[in-house]
């Protein structure tokens, strides 16, 4: 047939191809079909160009050797002869077939190899061996090709299988490393991207050389199609179909879904089977297809087996000693150690609490018993109370995201937590947000647990403050649910967000207060991010305006973690160090402003507000001596804590004497044990005592000596009083000793003794004395020593933050310093973060605010007192 | 052709673009930075400590604009950014000889 009809019939078939692909839409038929018209091609071409007997075979490898070929892919051809004469005499041959093959407009890539090329591996060129896998017979010598086929290739894959598949693990590594190991991009590239085409081939590839390097003779056909794995097929169906789209819509071997194509694809409904989509729901099929071949392919990887250095194989044997009864750890996979625990939802939770808490990843053979289960799980796994233990403990775990990302991959995380359904795979359309919702919102969890590594970086104090915090799960938690509102209509993702949230905590029955938490983080996880791009930080309005929306300083810590996580996982760019320090800047600012205003505001007996009628409702028969006993309390006691413990302390009020909770006037003779409250309870692993008593002077110094007798170091504490000289502490404090822990009995010993000290039944100096004996050994001091006195930010106390190195009596030290000064503590605000301790008073000498002398003479004592290890009063 | 260099608050950032854009101009190239003027920012105290903050974070944007559009881009900024106080911030002109599109050659306003 003269070149130009063949060039013409190709340029025909080809359309009818297009058109008949617009028309059906399937990929794989496509394919085909084009696979059908370049082998029409060729074998035209051969007879006319080479005679019979030339002891030469003409054999397609790669895509075309699959049959797959691409309507603007490379034709590789493979001219395989005996012996290099032969390949020597057919060069012109080669040279027509070829030309003619491009003037058609295809892409030829030829080769020519002898038969004994063929069976060496050849390392620098490790794709060839592959595309011999691929190899299909398409003219010429077919005993030739046989040897090839039957003896050679099988031969060479025998011999060198190890060698293979570790270098093919590592080329995919690399491929995978040049998209960020991430299938989420908002632009992938379907061919060379994780979860694209070149990784349904890695598949291919495993298989074939398993196959043959164990002597059996792979089975094409379904090794082609991925073995019988149903959601694998239907992937590589939608990833040619959509990369036929591609090649046609670019007019060359261009893979990348950028935006416009997205929009195309999603209104043709290219690979749907199902009509026009939205671009973000056709985005959010592309993912759940990849993640069906990233994963698939990542669990055959993770299967090869090589040879390692005796210096990781014991690594891998002292990881593997956190085995324990329910999973074995082996070369860093977990396993089950009982098949059957695979269906138990609780078995299945720990092990993702253990995922969490070590790092490792699921073996292949795990994933495949959970995912049999997954019927059995899907009806078991708990949505309620008793889901929220198990959850905790992952979120909070170093290893959190990786877990969720397991949890979510096998279809359990929006089991458990249907509201994430909103966000699964969902793409948000803007140059700005690099990743899907769901992987963003693991991002935003694992920015948080890796804060610690950021050791000499700008988000170092961040790392710091993510230490302090007291609950750290309710954060982790509001970052999981805090954009779940984006899969849901309307402008507004925050407004439905917050619903999801409280729907979410509802069901996992959280505490009233721990509820509240998160769903205010949720509904405000904006709030900082729009103060920092709107308003002048260094405006006080600004400051006073912000502190007033968040209300208590252990919320600004978790907003401003809660703000730094979820700018940091929009893309690698988004914080820049500017940003950090401007939040960190807004953070310090309105920190100070809590710590500087404690006293600004006083409730009123006569004046109610949310935070109490939330305590009313509790105690709704006690409303006006409710409002009584908060009548002069600062408003931040009511903020900082919760209703329910407000009213416990009302309650202790009550009891303080038997006439309705008026107490005894101060000073007089021989209090009674009712005179003093106590309330004593393990919280985390610290001890929390609280006390409800009448004021009196040196009260603080007392107690705070009390504690330090018994051997406690304090690590917070609070004080304030109500206008009627009631007085509620509460302190927070760690046994040294386990006294407490240890000793059942102590309990109460202990509270006895804190009441008769109290009370003056004992004495407190000779406790001391033996306390100080025992602290003889002076600490080192490591922590400047910082005293700052406001005058400015409250009308009738004087302020005075002291900053210092911890050490035990530390507490009972500054006031005493403070009472031999006569003067009398209004409110106290104590922290401990590490070595430092951060003590912020409220100050009065005889009701108004302190004279420079004063100022001066407790400047003294304490900068002398706090600069020895030891307190040197005693 | 003139080159517009303006440092302001980051709060008003929001507020000078859209002036900007509703007055015709569309290429602007916008800096995070720091920086003080004569006020020399000022001291703040964090757990006890003092710390100086001198250097304020400020935005800046650069645009280059055909020299007819100077005034009315001066007062767009103008107008959003001012709020009266110091820290307001300032804008620079500065001529420019020639501009040239990357993509096509096009030169003078044209690439603009």
């Amino acid at each position: 047939m003269p070149e130009s009809p063949l060039r013409d019939r190709y340029r025909q078939e080809s359309q009818r191809i297009q058109r008949d692909f617009e028309a059906v839409g399937s990929g794989l038929a496509s394919l085909s079909s084009r696979t059908r018209l370049v082998d029409f091609l060729c074998l035209t071409l051969w007879e006319q160009l080479f005679s019979s007997g030339t002891g030469c075979a003409l054999v397609a490898l790669g895509g075309y050797g699959r049959s797959e070929l691409f309507p603007f892919s490379d034709i590789d051809l493979l001219f395989l002869t005996e012996a290099e004469a032969g390949s020597d005499r057919m060069k012109s041959a080669v040279a027509g077939l070829c030309q003619t093959l491009w003037d058609c407009g295809l892409r030829v890539s030829p080769t020519t190899r002898t038969l004994a090329d063929c069976g060496r591996l050849d390392q620098t060129n490790l794709e060839f061996t592959l595309s011999l896998l691929d190899c299909r017979f398409l003219a010429g010598d077919i005993a030739l090709f046989e040897r090839l086929h039957a003896k050679a290739l099988p031969h060479l894959i025998a011999r060198e299988s190890d060698g293979l598949l570790q270098q093919l693990s590592g080329i995919t590594q690399t491929r995978r490393q040049r998209f960020g190991n991430t299938i989420f991009h908002l632009e992938p590239n379907l061919k060379d991207g994780p979860g694209g085409l070149r990784d349904c081939q890695v598949t291919q590839w495993i298989g074939m050389v398993v196959a043959l390097a164990s002597g059996r003779k792979p089975d094409l056909v379904s090794v082609r199609q991925n073995g019988s794995h149903p959601e694998m097929l239907a992937a590589l169906e939608f990833l040619s179909s959509s990369r036929c789209y591609l090649h046609y819509r670019h007019g060359r071997d261009d893979n990348t879904i950028d935006w416009d194509a997205q929009e195309a694809m999603a209104i043709r409904g290219i690979a749907t089977g199902s009509g026009p989509l939205s671009p973000a729901d056709w985005m959010r099929l592309y993912f759940r297809h990849a993640k069906t071949v990233h994963r698939n392919s990542s669990q055959l990887l993770g299967q090869i087996s090589g040879k390692r250095s005796s210096l990781y194989r014991s690594f891998q044997h002292w990881r593997s000693r956190v085995s324990n009864s329910e999973f074995s750890v082996v070369d860093g996979r977990v396993y089950f150690q009982q098949a059957a625990d695979a269906r138990e939802a609780s078995v299945v939770l720990r092990l993702l609490t253990f995922l969490a808490r070590h790092g490792f990843a699921l073996s292949p053979e795990a994933e495949r018993r959970i995912q049999d289960a997954h019927l059995r799980l899907a009806e078991t796994m708990p949505q309620d109370q008793y889901l929220w233990p198990h959850l905790r403990e992952i979120l909070t775990q170093p290893h959190a995201a990786d877990a969720l990302r397991a949890m979510h991959s096998l279809n359990l995380l929006t089991r458990a937590l249907p509201e994430l359904e909103t966000i699964d795979l969902l793409v948000l359309r803007d140059l700005y947000h690099r990743y899907t919702v769901d992987e963003h919102t693991f991002l935003a969890i694992d920015v948080l647990h890796r804060l610690k590594a950021e050791e000499g970086s700008s988000l170092r104090p961040f790392a710091e403050l993510m230490s302090e915090l007291e609950q750290p799960e309710l954060l982790f938690l509001a970052l999981l649910l805090h954009d779940t509102g984006k899969g849901l209509e309307g402008a507004d993702h925050v407004h439905g967000s917050a619903q999801l949230a409280t729907a979410a905590v509802g069901r996992l029955q959280l505490s009233e207060s721990d509820a509240a938490t998160v769903c205010f983080l949720v509904a405000s996880h904006l709030e900082i991010s729009s103060t920092l791009r709107r308003r002048d930080i260094y405006d006080p309005a600004t400051i006073r305006e912000l502190a007033a929306k968040l209300a208590t300083p252990e919320r600004l810590k978790m907003l401003t973690l809660m703000t730094l996580a979820d700018i940091k996982a929009v893309n690698p760019e988004a914080l820049t160090p500017w940003k950090a320090e401007n939040l960190w800047r807004l953070y310090t600012r309105t920190a100070g402003y809590f710590d500087h205003s404690a006293d600004a505001g006083y409730l009123d007996a006569d004046v109610s507000t949310a935070a109490i009628e939330k305590v009313i409702a509790m105690l709704p028969a006690h409303r006006s001596e409710l409002l009584q006993f908060l009548d002069g309390l600062p408003q931040r006691y009511v903020l900082s804590h919760a209703p329910e413990e407000v009213a416990e302390h009302f309650l202790m009020a009550g009891h303080l004497d038997t006439e309705a909770g008026v107490p005894r006037p101060p000073g007089f003779g021989g209090l009674g044990c009712e005179a003093v409250q106590l309330g004593l309870r393990a919280v985390s692993d610290q001890q929390e005592l609280t006390i409800v008593t009448t004021d009196r002077a040196g009260l603080f110094c007392t107690l705070a000596g009390t504690l330090y007798a018994w051997g406690m170091n304090i690590t917070k504490a609070a004080a304030f009083s109500n206008r009627a000289g009631v007085v509620v502490d509460v302190f927070c404090f760690k046994d040294r000793f386990r006294t407490l822990e240890l000793n059942p009995p102590e309990r109460e010993r202990f509270k006895r003794s804190v009441r008769e000290i109290l009370v003056g039944e004992a004495q407190l100096e000779p406790l001391l004395e033996s306390r100080l004996k025992a602290d003889h050994k002076p600490i080192k001091l490591t922590v400047e020593t910082h005293l700052h006195f406001d005058e400015e930010c409250s009308p009738r106390s004087t302020l005075l933050e002291v900053v210092t190195q911890d050490r035990p009596g530390l507490l009972h030290t500054v006031s005493s310093a403070l009472t031999s000064e006569n003067c009398s503590i209004e409110v106290a605000l104590i922290d401990t973060e590490g070595p430092v301790a951060h003590d912020v008073f409220y100050i009065t000498c005889e009701g108004k605010k302190l004279s420079a002398a004063t100022m001066r003479a407790i400047e003294w004592a304490l900068t002398t007192e706090l600069a020895e290890a030891l307190p040197s009063t005693w | 052709m003139t080159k517009l260099e303006t440092v302001i608050q980051p709060a008003k950032f929001d507020a000078v673009k859209d002036a900007l854009i509703e007055i015709g101009v569309e290429g602007m190239t916008v800096t995070e930075v720091r920086g003080h003027g004569r006020q020399k920012g000022h001291t703040e105290f964090y757990r006890g400590r003092e710390y100086t903050v001198d250097l304020l974070p400020k935005v800046k944007i650069e645009m280059v604009l055909p020299d007819q559009t100077v005034d009315r881009a001066i007062q767009a900024i103008t107008n959003a950014a001012r709020t009266g106080k110091i820290g307001d911030g300032k804008i620079f002109l500065t001529r420019i000889d020639e501009a040239i599109r990357i993509r096509n050659d096009d030169r003078g306003e044209n690439a603009l």
